[in-house]
């Protein structure tokens, strides 16, 4: 992989790079993908190079479902990046992923940041945005060949409570 | 837990430029000018400082052009990475360096041109860079800000506690009330709830603008050396009694995968400093709280157990933290409404505080006379104060911590 714009930004994915690029080579087939952990077992929702819980440095990339929660949120009314400005307001999530909830503590996860889009790559409206939605994963393919991770809601029903601010 | 230390050393010398968003000079004038002037506050000569430590985010100037510029000559000197929490960081490793016998007297700085050149919010250089590493599953998301970094966590905090943006203001209106009692002070204004609840939203639902701090060019400076030192110099020492450096909850850059998002490194950065120092809150006479955003004040409050996690909402509300109530927090104002020096204001309020020499409005502060009368335009001096506490955020994974005494 290499230099890619996304959305006026330059994202550098070097071969070297031991702990993204092999998270991108799979999102560029519509996969996503965490590391597990080559001697525990238990998957990490960061790609670092060690496993945080034992930790050892075997790991292989496995795909996963690719739904989960939002666990938490914010509504990005400014940014600082200009290429964004149009985009404003937009929802990023933090979304806990289906597997691994709640281990091995049951305050730990797997956790991934995205936007919360819409089928045709455009934020969801902020009215729609709350902790405990469920959610699935989409990828915004760019015409020069990477493809970024991104979250829609997937109509399923909330497991437990939601919600979201009021003002 | 060793303790030989407590005490042992002092801050002597405080120093700062003003605060401005135009400061017209380089890092390294400021620089120049802040550690000068620590160093008449504090009575030491060019040949008495014998150490230097700085903090930067590749945007200070280094030690050795300083050194040169005000005649110093080092025996000791470091350059380090870093942002929020440094400060008391570099007060603990000034004391390991003057204890390692590797000087005697150490000069901490931080210099930044943080509006005029870099933007310590983001806006310009810092978004404009190219994105790779950890930076690659965050920042094509447009997550890229300070007050974005920290949102999740808040967010999240909001959800399970039920506190409201309208609590965090309060925050504000305290530090606002501070800030008009001093003449440095960027923000002098006093401003209501409403006046933060109406100010535009920065990310919902964790900041207005208001909620946020006020990116400032300036320099600052204080310094460290022995208590025996002290005796011969200028001013009332502030002996350091405890100090924790940078200590950090699990997952570091990436604590979001782990944990109560609301606890953030204080609460194991608090234990430790309390039992190093031995005093208990109720001993603490006035604190400083790292506010980069009123949520940073809150989250800190509640996780170096000053109430207990969900009760900071009323905290805030219930008078504790201003002037004239029980532990008056950022009384300079803080980062919100005096300057953001990347935490070193709040620690040299604390050392004017202990003083007794706060530079308020009351007419012989200098000397020590004041009024106590907060009202605006007033005095700012906490009455007999004699334990000062700051807590330094880096992060929600990263926080230091410092307690001097009189």
């Amino acid at each position: 992989m290499a230099n890619y714009e996304y959305r006026g930004q330059m994202l550098s994915i070097p071969d070297n790079d031991s702990e993204y690029r092999g998270y991108f080579e799979a999102a560029g087939e519509h996969k996503l993908v965490v590391k597990k952990c080559g001697a525990c077992g238990l998957l990490r929702g960061e790609p670092g190079p060690a496993c945080p819980w034992c930790p050892s440095l075997d790991w292989e990339w496995v795909e996963v479902s690719g739904k989960g929660t939002i666990y938490s949120y914010q509504i990005v009314a400014h940014t600082v990046v200009p290429a964004l400005k149009d985009l404003a307001p937009f929802a990023i999530v933090l979304v806990e992923l289906d597997e691994q909830s709640g281990k091995p503590t049951e305050e730990d996860g797997l956790r991934i940041v995205a936007n919360l889009l819409t089928d045709d790559m455009k934020p969801e409206k902020e009215e729609n945005v709350a902790i405990g939605a469920r959610v699935e994963v989409i990828f915004d393919d760019e015409p020069d060949g990477i493809s970024i991770p991104h979250f829609k809601l997937s109509g399923e029903p909330p497991k437990g409570e939601t919600w979201q601010h009021v003002f | 837990m060793e303790t030989s230390l407590v005490g042992k050393y002092a801050i002597v010398g405080i120093g700062e430029t003003e605060y401005s968003r135009a400061s017209g000079r380089t890092t390294r004038a400021m620089g120049a000018m802040a550690i000068r002037r620590a160093m008449d506050d504090a009575g030491l000569d060019s040949t008495q400082v014998d150490g230097m430590l700085s903090y930067h985010s590749g945007d200070s100037t280094p030690s050795t052009s300083i050194m040169y510029d005000l005649g110093l000559k080092p025996n000791f000197y470091m350059d380090c990475s870093g942002g929020g929490s440094s400060s008391e960081a570099l007060i603990g490793l000034a004391m390991g360096a003057i204890e390692a016998g590797m000087c005697d007297t150490v000069a901490i700085f931080r210099s930044m041109n943080g509006y005029s050149n870099f933007r310590i919010g983001g806006t310009g250089a810092r978004a404009a860079s190219g994105i790779s590493g950890m930076d690659l599953m965050k920042r094509p998301y447009g997550l890229i800000s300070a007050v974005q970094q920290f949102a999740f966590n808040f967010t999240k905090h909001m959800a399970t506690y039920g506190v409201k943006s309208e609590d965090l203001a309060h925050i504000k209106v305290a530090h606002s009330n501070h800030a008009s009692n001093n003449p440095k002070a960027m923000m002098k204004q006093r401003v209501t709830v409403q006046d933060v609840m109406d100010s535009r939203w920065i990310i919902r639902p964790v900041a207005h603008l208001l909620d946020c701090c006020l990116e400032t060019d300036n320099a600052t400076c204080v310094i460290v050396t022995s208590a025996e030192r002290a005796k011969n110099l200028k001013q009332t020492p502030a002996h350091i009694i405890g100090v924790q450096g940078r200590g950090t909850k699990p997952g570091g850059d990436f604590h979001f995968q782990h944990g109560n998002m609301g606890r953030v490194a204080g609460h194991y950065v608090g234990p430790r400093i309390f039992d190093m120092a031995g005093v208990k809150h109720e001993d603490i006479d006035v604190t400083g709280c790292y506010d980069a955003f009123t949520y940073t004040v809150l989250l800190q409050l509640e996780s170096y157990g000053w109430c207990k996690p969900g009760e900071g909402k009323d905290y805030v509300k219930s008078g504790v933290i201003n002037l004239g109530g029980k532990v008056p927090n950022n009384t300079s104002g803080g980062h919100l409404c005096e300057a953001y020096t990347h935490g070193m204001n709040m620690v040299i309020e604390n050392v004017r505080q202990l003083r007794g020499t706060v530079d308020d409005y009351c007419p012989n502060a200098a000397n020590g006379e004041h009024t106590y009368d907060y009202s605006e335009g007033g005095c700012r001096q906490v009455k007999d104060a004699e334990v000062s506490m700051n807590m330094g955020w880096g992060t929600p994974a990263v926080g230091s911590a410092l307690i001097m005494r009189k």
